[in-house]
């Protein structure tokens, strides 16, 4: 991107092809650091999760599958965008490059915008290991507890815990009760969820702020010369990169658990609003 | 813009290499992009269905083969692995490797590890 703006060729470069290849071949090796690290969050949690396979589908029933579905194809349809953006690069139309360009900044701040919402009504739920909130409904049945038997009223309460079984009993949204699972091993997969999909929203902030540099770059004209291409060619490929982890979160965090279709529905409709939540 | 004497050369320059090399790299018709993202969304379908299905233990192994799937499609056609020169796809199939073998090394100490002491 640091190319000079009076000529296609970066003034390190001897020719255009070279400088192509060379771009190109940056971005690849690139992601192949980035596999890499992803990959180490991956294993780890593929070490845990033939470990602690209930405990860890009991976590999994907890999410909200209903936008994680959502997301998936919001993802998938950017990275359509920004490939038929480098069609119109290629194609030496920047009117259509600076379209596709945008609407893939839009499909990506609706997915940040979806998720943010989605850890909103996990931390709503009381969902965060070590929290030290109970929610209204895990207090009800911590004092309906104490109630039928004081001598429980000594007994140390872990707020996630009782907050994780509200949630997994609330059938109308999580499906089937969960019952054989230990809410220790519990916060262990929540830790793997948040930290998997915070590395992956973090990949979706730069992706977004380096597609707003190249649209305003597009805005200026700097695409005009379309041999230019392969800066959004280089881009696209780190955003079907961040497509591609997605893939491979979505069923080891989000469809681990048992869930259904209408669930997914009812959730979603909470999300945006159409319906009221657990709490 | 601008036309001086030095862009302009530039732009000739530019275009008779860019031209060059859209002759050895095919450009995709739309209808091949919109295609390629018609079964990437397919398959999405196929996961969420696998997902809300009761497969037990199956599950995981059907979803992460649709997800591979998927990531091959996505490599092959989006990111244009299809017409990409040899060094290219060595070190594309270098990341499958390293991580192969990252894996293999940790797995292989982590699940054979005695489970009476979790």
């Amino acid at each position: 991107m640091a190319a000079n703006l009076k000529g296609p060729v970066a003034h390190h470069f001897n020719n255009l092809n070279q400088q192509l290849t060379t771009v190109r071949m940056g971005m690849w090796m690139f992601l192949v650091t980035e596999v890499l690290f992803f990959g180490g969050a991956f294993c780890a949690y593929t070490a845990y999760r033939v470990w602690f396979s209930s405990d860890f589908e009991a976590g999994s029933a907890a999410l909200n599958v209903g936008i994680a579905s959502v997301n998936t194809f919001l993802l998938l349809t950017s990275s359509l965008t920004i490939t038929l953006g480098i069609r119109a690069a290629y194609a030496g139309n920047p009117k259509k490059l600076r379209n596709y360009l945008l609407a893939t900044i839009i499909l990506g701040v609706a997915f940040l915008g979806l998720k943010g919402r989605e850890y909103q009504l996990d931390y709503q739920e009381g969902l965060i290991p070590n929290v030290s909130v109970l929610t209204p409904e895990a207090q009800k049945v911590v004092n309906e507890r104490i109630a039928k038997d004081p001598g429980k009223a000594d007994e140390k309460v872990y707020p996630f815990n009782e907050n994780l079984a509200v949630v997994l009993h609330h059938e109308k949204f999580k499906g089937e009760p969960f019952v054989a699972y230990d809410p220790f091993r519990v916060q262990l997969f929540f830790m793997f969820y948040y930290s998997m999909t915070g590395l992956h929203v973090l990949h979706m902030i730069i992706g977004l702020g380096l597609l707003t540099w190249q649209y305003i770059l597009a805005c200026r004209g700097f695409f005009d010369y379309n041999a230019r291409y392969v800066y959004i060619e280089a881009m696209s490929l780190y955003w079907h990169f961040v497509d591609m982890a997605w893939m491979f979160l979505l069923p080891l965090l989000y469809l681990a658990g048992p869930h259904s279709a209408s669930q997914a529905l009812e959730q979603f409709k909470v999300a945006i609003g159409l319906a009221g939540g657990t709490h | 813009m601008d036309h001086d004497h030095t862009h302009t050369h530039a732009h000739g320059a530019g275009a008779e290499m860019h031209s060059q090399e859209l002759v050895e790299h095919e450009v995709a018709p739309n209808a091949k992009s919109l295609t390629t993202f018609a079964v990437l969304a397919v398959l999405a379908l196929l996961a969420l269905f696998i997902g809300f299905s009761n497969l037990g233990e199956w599950k995981v192994v059907a979803n992460l083969l649709v997800a591979t799937v998927q990531a091959c499609i996505l490599a092959f056609f989006f990111m244009d692995l299809r017409q990409a020169d040899k060094l290219t796809w060595l070190i594309a199939l270098s990341s499958v490797f390293w991580t192969f073998l990252m894996f293999l090394f940790i797995l292989t100490d982590q699940l054979t590890r005695h489970l009476g002491v979790l």
